[in-house]
């Protein structure tokens, strides 16, 4: 019992990053339609942003954190300006910013390369190790870090697109493009919104997830999968989906590594599965957009 | 009010519209006629600037808007109610009304407030179903929306794209009541058509549309005795063959 619980608790603080990587798809795809597989390198680029501020320059989290967010909102910024804004104008379909992103990440990732090398590099704990236990309640401090810093930016994000009327004016843009342009919403300006705050919460998750893992040049294309698979799970009409197909993926994960009788290399396949899984059975994911009837 | 002078535009490859010239003078009611396919709903989208590439001179207020992006263009007091009605459909009828004034530069309460009493004086309906999703209501009560939503950006000139389309004898008839009392707030309006008796009653002023062209600019009346009337389209669409 005790091992299940303490399995639950890692499982879920590993299914926030999920959670927030394919929250930060989802705010760039709902109002653009545009997949931007370049979120786990934004998340790389920030995670070596954490490194630089957190280790090297050992700022405190409090500074270093929020610096990190924004300079990974304004990483996200340029790329639209750079690899989205040009093709748009010129009426491309919809494919063509999809793979200049796919061009784009290998850029921040080979960037990260040159400039840092090959090794991993450490990002320091924002509460020190350590373990909270509440009787049969236990896990590491990064790990109840990781689910409230979630928990809030959920929250936050929730209420941006139900409560205010910048994000009701973005739940428009992604609804009836027409119709929003005609409102006189400046879908230029809720495009590079869009890709700032994909940025910042790809930035975030990056820092979430560095003090336990360190960064790594490497590290954009798995976020990128297990973020993408996360998001097909949950559905890209709404922002709780992302949440669920968060905690869905990593408790598969999990659980598969702990308890399936298999190597635990072959666990790495299990996103994969999942995501081929859910796109022959369910490719609209488990919650739908409201309004919509399928 | 609007002069637009040798507008051409389309979407992707070809032209849909060929040099369009248009004048509507503060006050009138302009109906714009034309069969289906006249570029009609196009020259809309043109005029607001949602078109993927145009071109031509669109003086509004004096202002040169023919490059102009949509938000520009609402924000200076152009507003279309398009064809199909395109209701954010999750959303409450208050929010999508919100959303049409969301060019008002930083609205006071006792304006955005003025704004949605105008709109539930106009369609008392909306006012009792303001917090219902705008997706659950009736083809007529949507079109009602689609005005309301038009008219909360304080427009100076609205275009309707066939807003009659698809409702109830009853309906057109609530509607049209509406657009009349509009008309007798002094709101200058152009109404897209492909009917034209309704459009004919409505309009002082009407335009017909025909491949792209406009074809014919007279008063609603004289149109309305022509002889030939029912051949309107046809003779017109041969005319434009021929030359």
């Amino acid at each position: 019992m005790q091992d299940l619980i303490e399995l639950a608790i890692s499982a879920t603080a590993g299914g926030c990053i999920y959670a927030l990587l394919a929250l930060a798809y989802l705010v760039v795809l709902r109002p653009t339609g545009i997949i931007n597989f370049a979120v786990g390198d934004w998340a790389t680029v920030a995670a070596f942003a954490g490194y630089l501020g957190l280790s090297r320059y050992e700022l405190p989290w409090a500074a270093g954190m929020p610096l990190v967010i924004v300079l990974a909102a304004l990483l996200g910024w340029v790329t639209e300006r750079i690899a989205v804004r040009p093709l748009v104008e010129r009426g491309a379909p919809v494919l063509a910013p999809i793979l200049a992103l796919l061009g784009m990440l290998v850029v921040f990732r080979e960037s990260v390369s040159l400039i840092f090398g090959p090794d991993p590099l450490p990002v320091p704990q924002p509460l020190g190790y350590g373990r909270i236990e509440w009787g049969l309640i236990a896990g590491s401090y990064q790990s109840f870090f990781i689910m409230g810093v979630t928990a809030l930016l959920f929250c936050g994000t929730w209420y941006f697109f139900e409560r205010t009327l910048a994000g009701r004016s973005f739940e428009a843009v992604a609804l009836d493009r027409k119709a929003a342009a005609l409102m006189g919403i400046n879908l230029r300006r809720v495009t590079a919104c869009a890709f700032a705050a994909g940025g910042a919460i790809a930035g975030l998750a990056a820092l979430l997830l560095t003090p336990n893992t360190s960064a790594h040049y490497l590290m954009g294309i798995p976020l990128a999968i297990q973020g993408f698979t996360a998001l097909v799970i949950g559905g890209v009409g709404r922002i709780e989906g992302a949440l669920a197909g968060g905690l869905i993926l990593s408790f598969a994960e999990q659980l598969t590594v702990r308890y399936a009788p298999i190597p635990a290399g072959l666990a790495q396949g299990v996103p994969l599965v999942l995501l081929i899984g859910f796109l022959l059975v369910r490719p609209q994911g488990l919650l739908l957009a409201r309004g919509s009837s399928r | 009010m609007l002069e637009v002078r040798n507008l051409c535009g389309g979407y992707g490859g070809g032209n849909v519209l060929h040099g369009i010239d248009l004048t509507l003078a503060a006050g009138q009611t302009l109906a714009l006629l034309g069969p289906n396919g006249a570029g009609k709903s196009t020259l809309m989208a043109a005029l607001t600037g949602t078109l993927d590439k145009r071109s031509g001179s669109m003086r509004f207020d004096g202002r040169e808007m023919g490059e102009a992006a949509s938000h520009d263009i609402v924000a200076h007091g152009l507003a279309l109610v398009p064809e199909g009605r395109h209701m954010f459909a999750p959303f409450s009828v208050e929010d999508n009304l919100r959303l049409g004034a969301i060019r008002l530069h930083h609205p006071t309460n006792a304006r955005l407030q003025a704004q949605f009493d105008g709109v539930y004086r106009l369609f008392p309906r909306l006012a009792e179903r303001r917090n219902q999703a705008t997706g659950t209501l009736s083809g007529g009560e949507q079109q009602m929306v689609a005005i309301g939503r038009a008219l909360m950006s304080a427009p100076r000139l609205l275009l309707l794209d066939e807003p009659f389309l698809g409702l109830a004898p009853k309906v057109v008839e609530e509607i049209h009541d509406a657009l009349e009392r509009l008309r007798g707030a002094g709101l200058t309006m152009l109404l897209v058509e492909q009917k034209l008796d309704i459009a004919l009653r409505f309009a002082a002023q009407a335009c017909v549309m025909v491949k792209g062209r406009i074809m014919l600019n007279e008063s609603s009346r004289a149109l309305a005795e022509r002889a030939d009337l029912d051949q309107l389209y046809f003779q017109l669409a041969r005319a434009v063959d021929m030359s």
